[in-house]
């Protein structure tokens, strides 16, 4: 154990006192913050020039009431009424005849739009309020240099079906001013659940629940897991090709038996991934109750969060270090990096999935697959409602049991792999050697 | 008692043997040379010493025990490839290659060995700055510093120049007379004819000489006449009952075939050209190391 703790004291140290370790410590929050930032900051970096908008309108009835609405929009919103800056592009609606020969007057009014002069075209069709009456030209057309992501499309889609309604009930005999929020929309609003407080023996409040704590709280924890598997555990794969090709292995394994050489390894890998960890949580601790948004620190996982950690340096860790002797230059070990990090990848593409439907047979079968546990456990835990309480356990045994599996494993293929010269580390040799040590 | 006691040991990479039905014993407190021609198994048979690699057949036992790991702490061990952390300075990497190996404070034996081989000033310098000679000092103060009862130095003395071979064996000596056994690797024979008290060579995996320098010279008798020319190698070509001529330039080695008299000889040669110098001598190591792996034999062997 004295080797062990002493090489792990060792590779600690080659890792933390570099510069790089510490930058990154600092710029990995930096970048993150920064974009968000940057996200914030560009968001209100919009076109504010005006956008021109050509309407054809056949059935006579909407292209007025648009123009309308464009005006009282462009009143009220466009500019900030506190600092007087324009913040929005005004909409100017243009109404246009509709020409006999339509085809020939939508090419013109397309050049138009090319040319910059417009920004849309929009054609009304003739039996726009009664389409499932109609055949044809019921529909309403959007003619735009990109119509799918179109913020004036979505603009025109509320002042148009309203008035349409209007003249719907209209036609149907009603006065829509009887019942004026006929057409009003609901959105149930999202709460959580409520409970007994067991101490006054009441019922509390249902808490509000926001996209935030939704979609941002549970992905926190795991971008912060990711972050610490790829400081601990994924420069394993390159320090020991660099180790054998280097012939340092060699003196090493003169002084420690494999085993310890690797174990001393993973370990300085775990002490590096709890130092920035420490970092990061404590500091995002302070940060997040400094700005007010402490009830959201999801406290509970915390302990979780570090167990799932240690467990997932040593796992991703082992992994690493024996696909890292296998190899015999760093050419080799760059192509050993992506089958390396896919335990890890391969989480990332199901998150979302993940949060929306927590609970699903899909999400917890994924997060009960020890290579994801880390990762997915730790995310549906994020989720408000959490899981299951024997999940989190289930889990990690899982992932101890996978963890002992793969260090003993990693250890076999360690030991022939980081004297093995001139051998490709080819898939096969990797199990024969983990098979017969 | 022995040190090292290696009994029919057999090991095998693939199809290819590698040391073949070895048996070796090691006396405690000696210096015991290993030569052999590239690829012959000397680093195999090291590597199996220091539990790095294990026997696919036979016992190797280091100071009585069978090999479990545990007693390397016992060894020290000096690859053939020099490898050390490059970032690390120098007197942090002693420190750490000696304190895995012994508990307790190592600082006062690595701040003596920096010392004794004259690398104070580069103690607090990072390996990466170090020549090629200096690193290769600094890897043998890592392989001794420990203090090991046997000490394992594959090629110490290769890329040393004179100066640095001379701290080098006398550092060595100076490791025996302290009663630490020795065991080195190499192919500068005249080095192993000076320094080592017994003698192992081993070509394609299996041992060919083990013993004493005299005791291998005996088996081969006094069969060299080593003679100075005036007009060098070319005038004796052809001499009646020499089986090989082996011209160095300023001295020529001349192989008596068995049976002949070398006083024949001698008068033969002497009759040809003038001589300055000539005695009847025990072949060198280096004369039977090209005897035994030499393209000659080489040839013989394949026919």
């Amino acid at each position: 154990m004295r080797k062990i703790l002493r090489v792990a004291q060792r590779e600690y140290k080659a890792i933390v006192k570099t510069k790089g370790f510490i930058l990154g410590l600092i710029l990995a929050p930096v970048v993150m913050g920064g974009s968000a930032i940057g996200m914030a900051f560009f968001r209100d970096r919009v076109d504010t020039s005006d956008k021109r908008i050509a309407v054809i309108d056949r059935s006579g009835v909407i292209g007025d009431v648009l123009r309308r609405a464009a005006q009282s929009r462009n009143e009220t919103e466009v500019v900030d009424a506190e600092s007087g800056k324009k913040t929005k592009p005004a909409y100017l609606i243009e109404l246009v005849a509709p020409a006999e020969d339509w085809t020939q007057q939508l090419l013109e009014l397309s050049n138009r739009v090319r040319r910059g002069a417009l920004h849309a075209v929009l054609e009304i069709g003739a039996d726009v309020i009664h389409p499932r009456q109609a055949s044809a030209g019921a529909g309403a057309r959007y003619y735009a240099e990109n119509p799918a992501i179109d913020e004036v499309r979505q603009w025109i889609e509320r002042p148009l079906n309203t008035e349409l309604r209007r003249l719907r009930l209209m036609d149907a005999g009603v006065d829509p001013t009887i019942v004026p929020d006929l057409f009003d929309w609901m959105t149930p609003q999202g709460l959580g659940l409520v409970s007994l407080d067991p101490e006054t023996g009441e019922v509390t409040g249902a808490e509000r629940r926001t996209e935030l704590q939704a979609l941002l709280l549970p992905l926190v924890p795991v971008m912060l897991m990711l972050l610490m598997i790829m400081m601990g555990a994924s420069p394993l794969l390159q320090a020991v090709t660099e180790e054998k090709s280097q012939r340092i292995a060699e003196v090493m394994l003169g002084c420690v038996r494999p085993f310890e050489f690797m174990m001393g390894k993973l370990l300085g890998g775990v002490g590096v991934s709890l130092t920035a960890a420490s970092v990061y949580l404590v500091g995002g601790i302070l940060t997040v109750r400094y700005l007010g948004y402490g009830e959201y620190i999801p406290y509970d996982i915390v302990p979780w969060f570090l167990a799932y950690m240690i467990a997932a340096v040593l796992m991703f860790g082992a992994l690493g270090a024996a696909l890292g002797s296998a190899c015999n230059d760093a050419t080799e070990a760059q192509s050993m990096v992506f089958p390396s990090i896919l335990p890890v990848l391969i989480p990332m593409f199901v998150l979302m999935p993940i949060v929306m439907n927590p609970n699903s047979a899909f999400a917890t079968g994924m997060s009960l697959f020890p290579l994801f546990t880390p990762l997915l456990m730790l995310l549906r835990q994020g989720v408000p409602g959490g899981v299951p309480a024997w999940q989190p356990w289930v889990g990690l045994i899982g992932v101890i049991l996978t963890l002992i599996l793969l260090v003993w494993a990693g250890g076999r293929i360690f030991r022939v792999g980081i004297l093995m010269q001139g051998t490709p580390p080819k898939f096969a040799n990797l199990v024969r050697w983990a098979l017969r040590g | 008692m022995t040190a090292v006691q290696i009994d029919s040991v057999t090991k095998q990479f693939g199809k290819t043997v590698a040391v073949d039905d070895l048996s070796l014993g090691v006396p405690e407190g000696s210096v015991y040379g290993f030569i052999g021609p590239n690829g012959s198994g000397k680093t195999t048979t090291l590597r199996m010493i220091m539990n790095i690699l294990y026997p696919d057949r036979g016992t190797i036992h280091v100071f009585g025990e069978a090999l479990h790991g545990a007693c390397t702490n016992r060894i020290g061990y000096m690859p053939e490839e020099r490898g050390l952390y490059k970032k690390m300075k120098v007197r942090e990497l002693l420190q750490f290659y000696g304190g895995l190996k012994q508990n307790g404070d190592v600082r006062s034996a690595v701040e003596r060995w920096l010392h004794h081989l004259d690398l104070d000033e580069w103690a607090d310098k990072k390996i990466e700055t170090l020549s090629k000679g200096m690193s290769q000092k600094v890897q043998f103060i890592a392989t001794v510093v420990s203090n090991p009862e046997l000490v394992i130095l594959d090629e110490p003395f290769t890329g040393l120049d004179p100066v640095n071979t001379d701290v080098i064996r006398d550092a060595v000596l100076g490791l025996q007379a302290r009663g630490t056994t020795v065991i080195f690797s190499t192919h500068d024979m005249g080095m192993a004819e000076k320094m080592c008290d017994f003698i192992f060579m081993i070509f394609k995996g299996r041992k060919v000489l083990d013993g004493t320098l005299a005791s291998i010279q005996d088996t081969f008798g006094s069969d060299t006449i080593r003679v100075r020319c005036v007009e060098g190698g070319q005038a004796l070509s052809a001499v009646p009952g020499v089986e090989k001529v082996t011209d160095f330039g300023q001295l020529q080695e001349l192989r008596i075939r068995e049976g002949a008299d070398p006083d024949r000889i001698l008068a033969d040669v002497m009759g040809r050209t003038r001589l300055t110098s000539f005695e009847i001598a025990k072949p060198s190591l280096h004369d039977i190391f090209v005897r035994i792996a030499g393209p000659d034999a080489e040839r013989a062997s394949d026919a």
